[in-house]
């Protein structure tokens, strides 16, 4: 099978990532609870997420970033590298939650050999914005 | 009260703990348990030609992934001396109980591929004066996370932000 990578040529800023969307279910906070290895009881003891102030069990950090760059490199393509990630944390994203995500490239530039860009992000759930931040990117270029 | 411990928590700025050790080497298992649960598709986490054909020279784990391979077991149960853990502790003596974790960062340096053995160490870099959020008041702690290859390699620096705070009524 051949896979297809943007190239960093293609890319302008202004350009918007494709919108992803993410039924999120019991079953998907547990599962990526335990694949980030993470055993916190709340993100799987339903009691322990309501004594904790929460309305149920609710998904983790690491399970964020690794929606995110998900995110990215589905649009990206396998040959999109992710350089660094800075995630800002907002609504608790539950069960029954529909996780959305949108992005738009802010920035293009090289650095070196390193042909980057910058895409500003939000994944959001009914409450209002579950996280944002920036990504920055090294495409490969046709140059 | 409060000046109390936040002059506590500057003192301990640049606390450090570690190296710590993984517990599994980087393999495909648990690759393909995070690209199961995320339903990531990208070939170069489990397709082992694909991945052989690009500049890795083979499967490597996704990078967001540095932070699951260096969890502590559920068993058997590892205490390990944590700056910010200890921030924590002291902060809920102090009456800051509510805990929220604000901002992560990851910026990643090598890649992660089949048989590394990663381990990190983490640093206590920062706590802020006392602030008034919609949450209430409080002090932000920041810690910071270097996680090394077998050779030494930095594979990723992370940072990670929390805000304590006593619950606005």
């Amino acid at each position: 099978m051949a896979w297809k990578s943007v190239h960093w040529d293609e890319v302008k800023e202004g350009d918007e990532l494709p919108t992803q969307k993410r039924d999120i279910t019991r079953t998907t906070v547990i599962a990526t609870a335990i694949a980030t290895r993470d055993f916190t009881p709340v993100h799987h003891d339903h009691e322990a997420a309501r004594k904790s102030g929460a309305n149920d069990i609710f998904l983790n950090i690491l399970t964020t970033g690794g929606l995110i760059g998900k995110y990215m490199t589905d649009w990206s393509g396998p040959e999109g590298q992710l350089k660094k990630m800075v995630i800002r944390l907002g609504a608790t994203c539950y069960p029954g939650d529909t996780l959305t995500s949108n992005g738009k490239v802010v920035k293009k530039y090289t650095e070196g050999e390193n042909h980057l860009i910058d895409i500003e992000y939000n994944l959001t759930v009914a409450a209002g914005p579950h996280a944002w931040g920036t990504v920055t990117m090294i495409l490969p270029a046709k140059s | 009260m409060s000046q109390g411990v936040y002059e506590k928590l500057q003192a301990m700025i640049g606390e450090e703990a570690g190296p710590f050790e993984a517990p599994n080497e980087v393999n495909r298992a648990m690759i393909r348990h995070w690209c199961e649960a995320m339903e990531d598709g990208n070939p170069l986490y489990s397709d082992e030609k694909y991945a052989g054909s690009t500049r890795y020279g083979g499967i490597i784990a996704p990078a967001q992934m540095v932070q699951a391979y260096c969890m502590p077991p559920l068993w058997p149960k590892r205490t390990m001396p944590d700056p910010q853990a200890r921030a924590v502790r002291m902060m809920d003596e102090a009456g800051y109980h509510g805990v929220v974790a604000t901002t992560t960062s990851q910026e990643y340096f090598h890649p992660m591929r089949l048989g590394d053995r990663l381990s990190y160490k983490l640093k206590f870099v920062s706590v802020s004066p006392e602030k008034t959020t919609r949450l209430g008041t409080g002090h932000f702690l920041t810690s910071e996370y270097t996680y090394t290859n077998q050779k030494g390699e930095v594979v990723c620096l992370q940072s990670f932000t929390i805000l304590k705070f006593k619950p606005a009524v």
